[in-house]
């Protein structure tokens, strides 16, 4: 037996359990800690169930969408708000796995991946996004940014659980979008951009940009955009976007097809994101 | 430690103790005996463990046997238990010869089972997004397409 399993049935529960267990990992899904244990890369000695807590999956759309870390990637994707009110959301959830993988796989355990190439990332950065994480009895509070640090590396500390995703509710006439490519569907990204556009008139008021597996963790491109602006077809953003990641080399993509590919990516995705706001056309 | 759970089975209450570093696949083809249930990557990409749980398609080689409790299992061996014949969605894939060696077809039958169920007349392009999960290595799909869209057409019309 390599590991034992528990299943609290909520949340003061599941932390006393990680508190007294050496060695326990909470479980949310499973599509990316079952792998690992498979492969014996992570060696558990307890794997604590959050599957149980009812209110880890519950979806909220009011003035803020509150997403359960543990709703599930396919219940996600379903919401009626998150679909109108996060397009780029759902087109990440969408993009992302199988449909057996979205069936299991969770919004929240997406994030406590912290893979580069976490598909539901880009589109939260750009949404403002923060994580709400249960700390024994507190709950504490951070942007999104703040809680992806690197490969695998988050900012939980030893028995703190990832609660909700909390998204504000984007501001009347944004536009968003988000675009990945892989080599088939089914594999990671080799790169994916999300933006958000806020438009008056040809003028630019607010305009986001984050991009995934194209640097330690998924990141907003800030110099992007600053610079962003559909007068020159976001040529500059694109530029930009290309100076402010550190792409790697691996067996999906080499660094330099990857930081060509974020450039086009960042284009059409501000474009695709532009004419979603319905201020500006694409082919106007 | 093992760890009891009670679960339905293709309609049957099942009541039985389980390693807790199993997973459903181990449940249904070592402790059950199903092994119409096949282990094909054993990382969730190739499908050809899809069996439904509570009306959805789940890769079983990823799902903890623990968390089995209380739900409904659907597998391969559910679909024809009627007195041996065949259901809709086999007798498809039997009529519009979608398989070949036939490792990846439970699998494939599963997750047409559960996407069927959920949009009963679907395009070809949505067959193929609900196929993405389900590898074969045999064909070029074309025919598994053409079997989902099939049984699709039996069920509005059984003369199809």
């Amino acid at each position: 037996m390599r590991y034992s399993y528990h299943r609290p049935a909520s949340l003061d529960e599941a932390s006393d359990m990680a508190a007294a267990l050496p060695n326990a990992r909470f479980i949310q899904g499973g599509t990316d800690l079952m792998v690992r244990i498979g492969q014996g890369r992570e060696r558990p000695g307890h794997l604590i169930s959050l599957r149980r807590i009812g209110e880890l999956t519950t979806i909220d759309a009011n003035r803020e969408i509150r997403i359960g870390a543990g709703a599930t990637l396919s219940d996600t994707l379903a919401h009626p708000d998150i679909r109108r009110r996060l397009p780029a959301l759902a087109q990440s959830l969408a993009a992302l796995g199988s449909r057996q993988v979205r069936n299991m796989g969770t919004i929240g355990g997406n994030l406590c991946n912290a893979s580069p190439a976490a598909d539901t990332a880009p589109p939260l950065l750009v949404y403002d996004a923060r994580v709400e994480i249960r700390n024994g009895r507190a709950i504490r509070c951070l942007p999104l940014a703040e809680f992806l640090l690197g490969p695998g590396k988050t900012a939980l500390q030893a028995g703190e659980i990832l609660v909700a995703i909390v998204v504000p509710d984007p501001p009347e006439g944004t536009g968003s979008a988000f675009i990945r490519r892989g080599r088939v569907t089914m594999d990671l990204a080799i790169a994916s951009v999300a933006a958000s556009v806020r438009l008056n008139g040809g003028a630019s008021i607010a305009i986001r940009v984050a991009a995934g597996a194209v640097a330690p963790t998924p990141r907003r491109l800030t110099a992007a955009e600053a610079v962003a602006t559909p007068t020159d077809d976001w040529s500059r953003a694109a530029i930009a976007a290309r100076e402010q990641i550190e792409p790697i080399t691996d067996l999906r993509a080499s660094a330099e097809y990857r930081r060509h590919l974020t450039g086009i990516l960042v284009r059409r995705a501000l474009t695709m994101a532009a004419a979603a706001s319905g201020q500006w056309s694409i082919d106007r | 430690m093992r760890i009891p759970v009670r679960f339905e089975l293709n309609g049957h209450a099942v009541e039985v103790e389980v390693a807790p570093d199993r997973t459903l696949l181990d449940l249904l083809r070592d402790t059950m005996g199903e092994t119409g249930t096949k282990e094909g990557c054993r990382e969730g990409e190739c499908g050809a463990c899809t069996v439904v749980v509570d009306g959805r398609a789940v890769n079983s080689c990823l799902f903890p046997a623990p968390e089995i409790d209380g739900t409904r299992v659907l597998t391969i061996e559910g679909l024809s238990c009627d007195h041996g014949r065949l259901s809709r969605v086999q007798q498809a894939f039997l009529d519009a010869s979608g398989t070949q060696c036939g490792f990846c077809t439970p699998g494939m039958v599963m997750t047409a089972v559960a996407f069927l169920a959920e949009n009963p007349a679907p395009m070809d392009t949505e067959i193929r997004e609900a196929l993405t999960g389900n590898l074969c290595r045999c064909t070029g799909y074309v025919q598994i397409v053409e079997a989902i869209q099939l049984a699709a057409r039996r069920s509005r019309d059984p003369q199809a």
